[in-house]
């Protein structure tokens, strides 16, 4: 029986395990790819401890806690809300959801290109609306805070609908006894929903947010068409940095010595969710 | 009889095949090269290629990448020796691998091959050398450039013949008196493109680039000052430069919203002459880059790969894409900027071109490249975007960026590029 499981077993060792550790070996090597065609050596721990004092990589930390944190705030928020407002099999439900959803098929520098241009500060359609009703638009990509923002925005439109498409579905799959139930007791819509429907959805909820977080933070491609990361270290992310460290530096030691504490991070992020959903809700 | 008759035959099958082995000594064998995907100078390749494999016999593989690929491409192939193109572009951006190109001088002695390049771009630094041999060739030049308004300068009586940029500050003060009232700037620059900056910081920066020691470095006092007048042309853009792209500014410019620009002219030159696009047709010339500094040059060259299994025929490609009259075909047809003299001599391009090529080719000539790495420049130019934004003193971007730099190892054919140069600090 184990003879059969062996192959697969290995598979998977060498898909998965492999990198990972070649990864943990780089970390604690001494290799800018330019300088020589091997690592140079061993250097223990200076990698990690480099970066961790640098400020640059602190800073790119900084502002991947603040995109993240702002888009799946708002993301979870809109994505419930328009769960409940989009609910229904009607023809028009359907098709608002189908609207709703396409800009989540949009590739991702493609919508940083986008957003880029409607969020120019001189031609811009954001700022030429704003204007309309007698607000004067910001830099959005020329201002430190603003391009934060304009990241956050993004990312928010372009993923409240997968936040809409599986919390509809767990809308739609809350036995309506429950609901009957709870309408019989006398509680309010607002009631019903915060304690029947919401400890119901909580689960997926959590789950959703999981996945949410994990493509927010490697979220690469539509920060470099949008900002480039700038103006100067503003939208600056970890994975951007990562990125810059390796694929443009090529200094391969620091990037997966970044990558690992990346990693650490991300892991204690999801690890957290993962405790929260222990909760009896 | 049959034998003579055999002999004969086979005799006449044999010839002309030897004919044809000495037309295409090199038939049959294979040459990668690569290009950036810029609709310019890979077209031009793509536009060259069956008649180069008729001529040659060589089969052609073009490969066109994206600007940040094409780099990350060359520089893993060469570092690793993977050897995967026979024929490279590049510029000083992969001067970590200048090591590992195939020397050309030999080629160039061989077949007595050469042109009327335009002399600054023959030395080192627009041309690449590693260890005093040539190992790359320009196929394109591009100086960073400004251009005005000749029909303002002229209502104005400014005349543009600047020579620094303390002159060039002094006549946008005039042109801002003679544009009051009016919603065009004295000048325009993609203050947002933060990458682009450093163009003009190097055209205004007077001092080394690398120490003594080989290192990155600045000269903290002209750094500093230069860094200060860099800022101080915001006065005279319009509002929200600092968030403008390269296509914002360009059109700012070409509105007619701006007397004067700062960029790649390349990137303007047509559609400043095409009516659809441009409401100054015949309104503009180039101007001579300021100084004391440098206008900071973009020149392609080819390179052969120090690992091509055929550095034969991939000489015979970058002899057959690297020709006058190719150069100008692509200045023609596409835009690109040649690198020959006679380009800019022919008669009929002088005439269509007469605001555009005297101060192009003093700049050409005038133009150098700098010594940096991707790592460096990206710490340069990243540091300086948070001085234009107004998020840090020009001495806190200065020690910012000379912090990140020590961290980083200038490669040995750059060094040699900035002694070349003379960006090297003496001692």
């Amino acid at each position: 029986m184990i003879l059969f499981v062996v192959p697969a077993f290995i598979i998977v060792v060498a898909v998965q395990f492999y990198p990972l550790a070649y990864s943990a070996f780089l970390s604690v090597t001494d290799w800018v790819l330019t300088e020589s065609q091997t690592p140079k050596g061993f250097v223990g721990l200076e990698n990690f401890a480099k970066e961790l004092s640098d400020e640059t990589f602190r800073r790119s930390v900084r502002n991947s806690v603040y995109i993240t944190g702002g888009a799946l705030a708002l993301q979870m928020t809109l994505g419930i809300c328009l769960a409940y407002l989009t609910m229904g099999s009607s023809w028009r439900m359907r098709a608002i959801r189908t609207l709703l959803i396409l800009p989540m098929v949009i590739a991702p520098v493609a919508a940083g290109t986008l957003w880029r241009i409607l969020l120019n500060s001189r031609a811009g359609l954001v700022n030429h609306v704003l204007s309309v009703i007698g607000i004067k638009g910001p830099e959005w990509l020329a201002h430190p805070d603003w391009a934060i923002v304009s990241v956050i925005l993004l990312d928010t439109w372009q993923w409240t609908p997968f936040v809409l498409l599986v919390v509809g579905a767990a809308i739609a799959s809350i036995p309506d006894d429950l609901l009957e139930v709870a309408a019989i007791d006398g509680a309010s819509r607002w009631q019903t929903f915060l304690y029947v429907e919401l400890p119901l959805l909580m689960p997926l909820l959590l789950l959703t947010l999981v996945f949410r977080m994990l493509e927010s933070l490697l979220s690469l491609d539509s920060i470099y068409s949008l900002t480039f990361g700038g103006p100067g270290y503003s939208t600056y992310t970890l994975t951007y940095y990562i990125y810059t460290l390796g694929l443009r530096s090529f200094n391969f030691g620091a990037a997966a010595a970044s990558s690992w504490i990346f990693m650490v991070f991300a892991s204690l992020s999801i690890g957290l969710v993962f405790w929260y959903q222990r909760r009896d809700w | 009889m049959k034998k003579a008759i055999l002999f004969l035959l086979i005799l006449t099958l044999l010839l002309p095949a030897g004919a044809l082995a000495q037309d295409m000594p090199h038939a049959g064998a294979e040459v990668v090269t690569n290009f950036m995907q810029s609709g310019t100078y890979d077209v031009g390749a793509e536009q060259l290629e069956a008649g180069f494999e008729e001529a040659t016999g060589i089969e052609l593989e073009i490969v066109a990448s994206p600007f940040v690929v094409l780099v990350q491409n060359n520089i893993t192939d060469l570092a690793t020796g993977t050897g995967e193109f026979d024929v490279i572009s590049g510029d000083f951006w992969i001067g970590s691998v200048w090591g590992q190109m195939h020397p050309l001088d030999d080629f160039i002695e061989r077949d007595m091959w050469g042109g009327s390049f335009i002399e600054g771009l023959t030395k080192q630094g627009p041309s690449a050398y590693f260890d005093g041999k040539r190992i790359g060739i320009p196929y394109s030049a591009d100086a960073y450039g400004l251009i005005y308004r000749t029909d303002i300068f002229e209502e104005a009586g400014i005349s543009a013949d600047w020579e620094t940029w303390d002159d060039f500050i002094a006549v946008l003060g005039e042109l801002e008196m003679h544009l009051e009232g009016t919603d065009i700037a004295p000048n325009v620059f993609a203050f947002g493109a933060s990458e682009q900056a450093a163009a003009i910081f190097l055209g205004m920066y007077d001092s080394y680039l690398v120490d003594a020691d080989g290192n990155y470095a600045l000269d903290h006092d002209e750094a500093i000052a230069s860094l200060n007048q860099l800022k101080s042309l915001l006065d005279y853009n319009p509002e929200g430069a600092t968030g403008l792209s390269i296509d914002e500014a360009n059109s700012v410019f070409l509105t007619g919203k701006a007397a004067t620009m700062i960029c790649w002219v390349s990137f303007v030159r047509a559609a400043a002459q095409d009516p659809d696009a441009s409401l100054v047709v015949d309104n503009w010339a180039t101007a001579t880059f300021p100084g004391p500094g440098f206008p900071f040059l973009s020149a392609w060259n080819l390179f052969i790969s120090g690992y091509s299994e055929n550095p034969e025929a991939a000489w015979e490609w970058i002899k057959y894409y690297i020709t006058e009259d190719e150069a100008k075909r692509r200045f023609v047809e596409l835009g690109v900027g040649s690198p020959f003299l006679s380009t800019y001599e022919d008669p009929e391009l002088i005439e269509q071109y007469s605001h555009d090529f005297p101060a192009m080719v003093a700049n050409l000539n005038r133009a150098e490249t700098v010594p940096w790495i991707f790592a460096a420049f990206e710490v340069f130019f990243r540091h300086m975007s948070e001085f234009i934004i107004g998020a840090a003193t020009a001495e806190e971007t200065l020690e910012a960026t000379l912090t990140d730099w020590a961290e980083l190892e200038v490669p040995e054919g750059l060094v040699q590029s900035a002694m070349a140069q003379g960006q090297m600090q003496e001692g």
